[in-house]
């Protein structure tokens, strides 16, 4: 057996050489493959393992601060602390949750809630149970840490308003950044990121944000980071330092306690913003925990829309504030202004009768601002045409946007004919010239664009300055500075005497008894303004104006400026239903010149009012700067 | 004692044993580079273990003529296909699969893999009896049963990786024994036909090795991760690797099953290009020694034994490390050696075992 074995050999060593042979050509195309992989594509594969492990999450810079020009804090940033449920620490979580529930005295079903919603997660991800707690709260669990390592608290950044509602829409608020706010700064804001919504802090944004850092670390398979790699810390915002005047802004805000409307003061000769107010307004606070769905329905159900900034974007008639510029026209057309009308307290024009607000007898141009006889401005309205009162109107900056540095605004219409064949597709009527002539008809302005205007009567030189609220940008760290650099500005250009005869009319209102503000002269001031009052319901409307009876009273302007001599603030206020301008706006107006113009010794203490208003007790301390 | 000592080095195929002594070695190491510092702790100790008791196994198997035990092979084969059939009636399910017998002590035995010892012998006795220059059809037949019963009864655990460790075996017996071309023909139909209509009786997470290997970006993240991770654990490891415990692919658990299955794409990782050609080559070896050990063996019986043994073991290791880069579907063979696992690593030992024996008795007079 084992001869004829050897016999039989041969086949089975040519079949044992084919095999080696072709098995080694079996471990050398392996071998390729892995060359292939290793050394030529080594490289690709490499950097998808280092994505694998690889983790980098934004650190979010802290947000720099807002100061009003005084240094006070408007926008600050506050510890906020959350409580998280590490699963992987405790044997029983539902013992847990009930600790809790005793310990800060939350309802268990809640908790029970709460965590359910969140433990889809990975169970080391910890789960929120709650956020915003309190420091005692934090403190009583943290007291508890030996026997409760699962519970954990996590501090994060909150953005709080000091003044609440008083500076909501100049402020404006945080939120989650929208599609479109990605798009547009790609790179510097990410999904997710909360950014200014509205206001200061949407028109800063990039001022205030400052650069966020990065992180990197290892993660192993699970998603779990093994070790950190490297960080590379934030660089925090700017400071924002605004023109504002938190004195003026809070003494504007608590006249508009009761009332709807807007008021903004500013400085007429750099166009400093030194107060600014819209009503009414809601708590900005809100936006930057959770908005409970209750606190958004009250502000988009309020019929008086908190959400509307009225100083930029309600453009409203002008009413008598109008004739200030309707002088304007007169004078720069040549008309003296000594020359007289006569009024009998109406006046037919084009086969229609429109009526004064009395029986002023003769005028001339100054008497005519001060008792704001609308005959005369009648008469000159017809003998100037309508294209002289646009001119003059847009002169003096009517009809477009003034240039604010903060949020969208409202141009406004200033009709004239082309206007009226354009937007209207009808002739312009000889009419409504009468009508325009003292601030009604077509004519819609902001209270922003009228304080600008009144800036240009307060200005010697007619300087048209551009409204802003932003004063500096500074640097936390660097100490690096970013001062105001103006625009250039437009001059309106007076004629001899045209100027000093509509400031003496202006003042003639507030000073000199008959004037239609005499009742708010503050001696020694010398305020110059105009006071207006605008129909609320149109003579076309008045089929609507029972279905609103509450709603018919007139609107009231104020515009003005003090002191006559060398003006260093204008102010603006409109009170929506507020009857009168002379009651209802005027007095604001005189006590934001009063404030400015002689600030008060600092108070000593906080006002019981500022507590009242929302702002958290403990920042109310923080106003006597 | 004095003529073991002289007699004993020259007679054991030394290269042989290095080289399958370094593997084993390698895989301890590979074992204790995947596993060390995980929650389970370090399987390295355990790994070494298991290598000396296939030394153990291996001595056994060079001590005992093996002519002795190709003559009992039927014997042997039959007793060892006891668990076999009592495995997937009564078999304790681990992992889905009846193919664990419990041992005291914590240690359990997988039946499949010493079975393949007797299969070799069998098999080996079989071609022994049939010295022809082609097989017999009733040698062919023989084959295919010694071949075929075990490998269905593993199939029925199930334990698909195994099952296929068995599949050289009838292939290298059939090659080696001599076969005409028409009935390479029939075979090759026979095997298209089955794994056409094997498609039916997969398991859907095996259909899902199969269609991931036809497209690993299928599902990165589902049946198609564990390939594109060894991918990039291979790619990554580039030229000369990132160092002995510095795999990030399968020291943070990206690189799946890395201490068993996927062990060497680790090694890959770990060792680069350069370790990889070192093991390749080491199999290599395995190969032209267990080849020339078949050309000088005394019998026919001996040079198949060696033969099946051989072609087994690179076979393995040639699936494992195409399966390991992608190239062939994910299908549970290990890489004889290297991969962590006691049952495997015994058999195999008694399989080099075998082939040494061959080698020591290759001089007639012995």
């Amino acid at each position: 057996m084992v001869e004829s074995a050897r016999e039989d050999r041969r086949p089975l060593l040519v079949r044992i050489d084919g095999l080696a042979v072709a098995a080694w050509a079996v471990l050398v195309v392996l071998l390729g493959v892995y060359w292939v992989q290793q050394v030529l594509r080594g490289e690709e594969f490499q950097r998808q393992a280092e994505n694998n492990r690889q983790r980098s999450v934004p650190i979010t810079a802290p947000r720099g601060f807002i100061l009003d020009r005084n240094g006070v804090v408007l926008a600050e940033n506050e510890p906020s602390f959350s409580l998280l449920l590490d699963r992987n620490a405790t044997k029983d979580v539902g013992a847990s949750l009930s600790f809790v529930a005793s310990l800060l005295g939350r309802p268990l079903p809640d908790l029970r809630h709460r965590f359910e919603r969140g433990r889809s997660t990975y169970d080391f991800v910890p789960v929120l149970l709650d956020d915003n707690l309190s420091v005692a709260e934090v403190g009583a669990v943290e007291a508890h840490a030996l026997e409760h390592p699962e519970l954990v608290i996590q501090t994060t950044e909150r953005r709080i308003y000091t003044q609440g509602p008083a500076t909501a829409h100049l402020l404006g608020h945080l939120g989650e950044a929208t599609p479109e706010q990605v798009a547009a700064r790609a790179g510097r804001i990410r999904p997710g990121d909360a950014v200014g919504q509205n206001g200061a802090e949407a028109a800063y944004q990039d001022l205030l944000a400052g650069t966020s850092g990065l992180r990197t670390f290892v993660i192993d398979s699970f998603g779990r980071e093994v070790a950190e790699l490297d960080k590379v810390d934030p660089l925090p915002g700017n400071t924002l330092v605004l023109n504002i005047d938190l004195r003026l802004q809070k003494i504007a805000d608590d006249y508009f306690r009761d009332k709807v409307g807007a008021a903004v003061a500013m400085d007429p000769r750099t166009g400093e913003i030194l107060a600014f107010v819209s009503s009414p307004a809601f708590d900005p606070n809100i936006f930057t925990r959770r908005v409970s769905k209750d606190e958004w329905d009250a502000i988009l159900q309020n019929e008086d829309h908190p959400l509307n900034n009225r100083v930029l974007q309600n453009v409203y008639s002008p009413g008598s504030v109008w004739k200030a510029f309707v002088a304007y026209a007169a004078l720069q057309a040549g008309i003296s202004p000594a020359e007289r009308v006569t009024c009998h307290g109406a006046q037919t024009f084009y086969g229609r009768s429109f009526r004064c607000h009395g029986v002023h007898g003769s005028v001339d141009l100054p008497t005519a601002l001060q008792v704001s006889c609308d005959v005369y401005f009648y008469t000159m309205g017809k003998r100037l045409g309508i294209d002289a009162l646009a001119d003059a109107a847009r002169t003096f900056g009517f009809g477009r946007p003034t240039g604010f540095d903060v949020g969208p605004e409202k141009s406004g219409v200033v009709p004239d004919p082309e206007w009226s064949a354009a937007a209207r597709k009808h002739p312009w009527y000889p009419g409504e010239t009468i009508s325009v002539a003292i601030g009604q008809g077509p004519v819609l302005v902001s209270a922003l664009q009228v304080a600008r205007a009144f800036a240009a009567l307060a200005n010697p030189d007619g300087a048209l300055p551009t409204p802003h609220v932003f004063r500096m940008g500074e640097h936390v760290k660097t100490g690096d500075r970013y001062a105001y650099r103006p625009p250039p500005r437009a001059h309106v250009p007076y004629g001899p005497g045209v100027r000093e005869a509509i400031v003496e009319g202006l003042w003639r209102v507030v000073n000199v008894p008959g004037g239609t503000a005499y009742g708010v002269r503050v001696p020694g001031l010398d305020i110059c303004g105009k006071t207006g009052s605008v129909q609320v319901v149109a003579q076309a409307d008045t089929k609507k104006a029972h279905l609103l009876p509450e709603r018919l009273r007139d609107h009231g302007w104020f515009a003005g400026f003090a002191p006559r001599d060398d003006p260093k603030i204008v102010v603006v206020v409109f009170v929506e239903h507020g009857e009168h301008g002379a009651t209802a706006a005027a007095p604001l107006g005189a006590r934001l010149c009063e404030a400015w113009l002689r600030p008060a010794p600092p108070p000593a203490a906080p006002r019981p009012a500022d507590v009242a208003r929302g702002a958290a007790p403990a920042e109310a301390g923080r106003d006597g700067t | 004692m004095s003529r073991l000592s002289e007699v004993f080095p020259r007679r054991i195929d030394l290269k042989l044993l290095a080289v399958v002594l370094l593997l084993s070695a390698i895989g301890i190491a590979m074992v204790v580079s995947t596993t060390a510092g995980t929650p389970r702790g370090s399987l390295g100790g355990r790994q070494a273990i298991f290598v000396l008791v296939g030394l153990v196994g291996c001595g056994v198997a060079l001590a005992v003529d093996y002519r002795l035990l190709l003559r009992y092979s039927p014997g042997l084969f039959a007793v060892s296909l006891l668990p076999l059939v009592y495995l997937p009636l009564f078999g304790p399910r681990i992992a889905g699969a009846r193919s664990w017998l419990r041992l005291g002590g914590g240690f359990q035995i997988q039946p499949s893999e010493l079975v393949r010892i007797t299969t070799v012998l069998l098999v080996a006795w079989i071609l022994e009896n049939d010295d022809r220059p082609f097989l017999q059809r009733k040698t062919i037949v023989q084959v295919s049963l010694a071949v075929g019963i075990p490998a269905v009864l593993i199939l029925l655990q199930p334990d698909l990786g195994v099952t296929l460790t068995y599949l050289p075996f009838l292939a290298a017996a059939l090659f080696f024994g001599g076969l005409k071309a028409r009935w390479w023909l029939v075979l090759l139909l026979a095997g298209a036909v089955a794994a056409g209509g094997s498609w039916f009786l997969l398991k859907d997470y095996q259909k899902d090795r199969i269609r991931t290997f036809l497209d690993p970006d299928l599902a990165a993240r589902g049946a198609g991760y564990q390939v594109r991770q060894a991918r990039i654990a291979i790619g990554s490891g580039g030229i000369l690797g990132k160092g002995f415990q510095k795999g990030t692919q399968s020291r943070l658990g990206f690189l799946p099953v890395r201490h068993t299955d996927f062990v060497f794409a680790a090694l890959a990782e770990e060792w680069g290009f350069v370790g990889v050609a070192a093991v390749i080559t080491l199999y290599g070896l395995v190969l032209s020694r267990g080849f020339a050990i078949a050309r000088d063996a005394r019998d026919r019986g001996g040079a198949m034994l060696a033969l099946l043994v051989v072609v087994d073991l690179v076979v393995q290791a040639a699936v494992n490390i195409a399966m390991n880069v992608g190239i062939v579907p994910t299908t549970g063979i290990t890489l004889p050696f290297v991969s962590y696992g006691g049952s495997s690593m015994i058999a195999s030992w008694t399989l080099i075992g075998l082939v040494l024996s061959v080698s020591y008795r290759r001089f007639v007079n012995v």
